[in-house]
């Protein structure tokens, strides 16, 4: 790359620069993220935090099954909503990258006010819009349809559409910036080796776009198993997600060592499938015939 | 390497056209499936009834009058501006300063560096917001003080930094750094350097930056939920409201909220292509 600087950590000018980002994320990220960890040894009595040390949380942890299932689901309606925002996002971000010469530079302001905005009141929008007597139901009867015929708000078909609309920028950008960083001159050559249209997507254009594929899961993944806003406010709170569970474990039963304990067990889960989806990825990369 | 033939299932023109469709189709999709809570929200900003049902009973202003005769909607508005416009500077400056080291500078730790620095960006908000939460109990019955309006400002930072950290780093990815150093070598000081040359040149990205770090900011729901104490956000505001029952007033929230969205977006895009 060009322009790389050797530096020291002595260096002033690297200091300045690196030192405030640092001390941000040791203080108020990794430093609250240690002390979870030592929260789940603790106890409460009388919904009062004691520092004794112990393995109740743990124990409890790891003989109620319920707690495990809620995580089953979470993981569930995350891995699918990985799915739903690659199938969509891919031929989106490939148009953006490829075809809207014109209108590229509209459709990505669109997209990005659409994705900054307030996550609540987009989520609120879409109960206006599907409830049993909203926008919806009114514009289907007009064309002719029977009252009430979309009827999936609060159930989890609601609460997957919420997350895939709320994380469905994230894939769209991802796998945009790889697609388009794709060399022009690798896409014409295999043109002029012979290859069809179809087959030089299949085999150059689909290949080098994996990285972007791949960043856009993971991040969409890790993102998903954390929500909260859609299943309470699209699903009605009735087949309750792993966020949920933990929220009314520091909140209702004000339970400091479980919460922090179950928001532990959720992530560690969370970048265990990672790794497990890279090391199958990477083992058929070596295997596979390409 | 030797593949088989595959026998042509459609003409090239038909596979053209049918590409086309596809990729027109989905984009055109998408942009509705964005944009249909939005518009429904705008559109029953201006009802007349108490229910937002259609179709409807009349339209009329009334509910942005009473929005604005709503003081805890007043203070939720001013809270978020407050907190918004605070975590977008520290969020942009450090933010941005660590995508320079990040990607201009060679040293030890450099990865643990990066990684640290942009972590919190694929950690779910609700999970970092009750992590700091704990973080600010505890430190809080240490130092005796209450979570509100400042570790907010806090949790935002903490989330937003690593969003301008990319967002600047592209930018330095195309920075020429031979400008850099002819304008020492014309006995420019390593102020003048950066007055002069590294900060206007990088600063598109700095100013997307901070519009995206304002923005997510302004409309962030889940660390003001668990951090902001009694201190209330429009998102937190909503969400109060939405949980006991819907009112009127939301989509009228909502509609205020969209207009500096759309318009710092717009802007944003504006500086990057005068920049390109």
């Amino acid at each position: 790359m060009n322009g790389e600087i050797d530096r020291s950590w002595r260096d002033p000018e690297l200091l300045v620069k690196a030192l405030p980002s640092v001390i941000l994320q040791t203080a108020f990220f990794l430093a609250p993220l240690l002390m979870t960890v030592a929260l789940t040894f603790q106890r409460t009595k009388n919904f009062q935090l004691t520092w004794t040390w112990s393995l109740d949380t743990w124990t409890d942890i790891f003989t109620k099954p319920h707690y495990w299932t809620i995580l089953g689901h979470t993981l569930f309606m995350a891995i699918t909503c990985v799915i739903l925002c690659l199938v969509i996002a891919f031929p989106v971000a490939y148009a953006l990258a490829t075809r809207l010469r014109a209108f590229q530079d509209h459709v990505k302001v669109l997209i990005t006010f659409a994705f900054l905005t307030d996550a609540t009141l987009k989520t609120f929008g879409w109960v206006l819009f599907l409830d049993k007597n909203g926008a919806a139901n009114y514009l289907l009867q007009q064309v002719g349809f029977p009252p009430a015929t979309i009827d999936i708000l609060f159930t989890d078909w609601a609460t997957m559409l919420g997350m895939v609309y709320n994380l469905l920028s994230f894939a769209i950008f991802t796998i945009y910036l790889s697609i388009d960083a794709i060399d022009r001159s690798l896409i014409l050559a295999a043109y002029d080796a012979g290859a069809s249209k179809f087959r030089t997507f299949w085999e150059v254009t689909l290949p080098l776009a994996r990285p972007g594929i791949w960043a856009a899961s993971v991040l969409i993944f890790l993102l998903a198993v954390g929500v909260f806003l859609e299943p309470k406010v699209l699903g009605g709170g009735k087949s309750p997600m792993s966020a949920e569970l933990i929220r009314q474990t520091f909140e209702t039963r004000v339970n400091w060592p479980l919460g922090a304990a179950l928001t532990l067990v959720l992530m560690t889960v969370a970048v265990f499938v990672v790794l497990l989806f890279n090391r199958v990825y990477s083992l058929k990369r070596h295997m596979g015939p390409v | 390497m030797a593949y088989p033939t595959p026998t042509p299932w459609m003409n090239a023109k038909t596979e053209a056209q049918l590409a086309g469709v596809l990729l027109y189709g989905s984009v055109a999709a998408v942009l509705i499936f964005f944009y249909v809570p939005i518009f429904t929200l705008i559109a029953f900003s201006f009802q007349e009834g108490r229910y937002p049902t259609l179709p409807f009973e009349g339209v009329s202003l009334k509910w942005y009058g009473a929005l604005f005769e709503n003081s805890g909607a007043r203070d939720a508005l001013w809270n978020s501006t407050i907190i918004a416009v605070v975590a977008t500077v520290f969020a942009t400056v450090i933010g941005s300063a660590a995508a320079i080291v990040a990607v201009r500078y060679k040293f030890r730790f450099r990865l643990p560096f990066t990684g640290l620095s942009a972590a919190p960006l694929a950690f779910p908000q609700l999970l970092l917001g009750i992590v700091l939460l704990l973080w600010f109990s505890v430190l809080g019955r240490a130092f005796d003080f209450n979570t509100g309006l400042v570790t907010a400002i806090i949790g935002h930072v903490v989330y937003i930094t690593p969003f301008a950290l990319v967002i600047v780093a592209v930018q330095v990815f195309n920075f020429d750094a031979t400008l850099e150093d002819a304008a020492r070598d014309c006995g420019a000081t390593t102020f003048e350097v950066y007055r002069y040359v590294t900060l206007p040149l990088l600063w598109p990205g700095i100013f997307s930056a901070g519009i995206f770090a304002f923005l997510l900011s302004w409309g962030n729901f889940y660390l003001t939920y668990s951090l902001a104490g009694s201190t209330r956000t429009l998102p937190t505001f909503v969400f109060s409201g939405i949980a006991t029952g819907s009112s009127p007033l939301y989509p009228a929230i909502a509609t205020v909220v969209f207009i500096p969205g759309i318009l710092l977006v717009i802007l944003a895009d504006r500086m990057r292509r005068k920049a390109a």
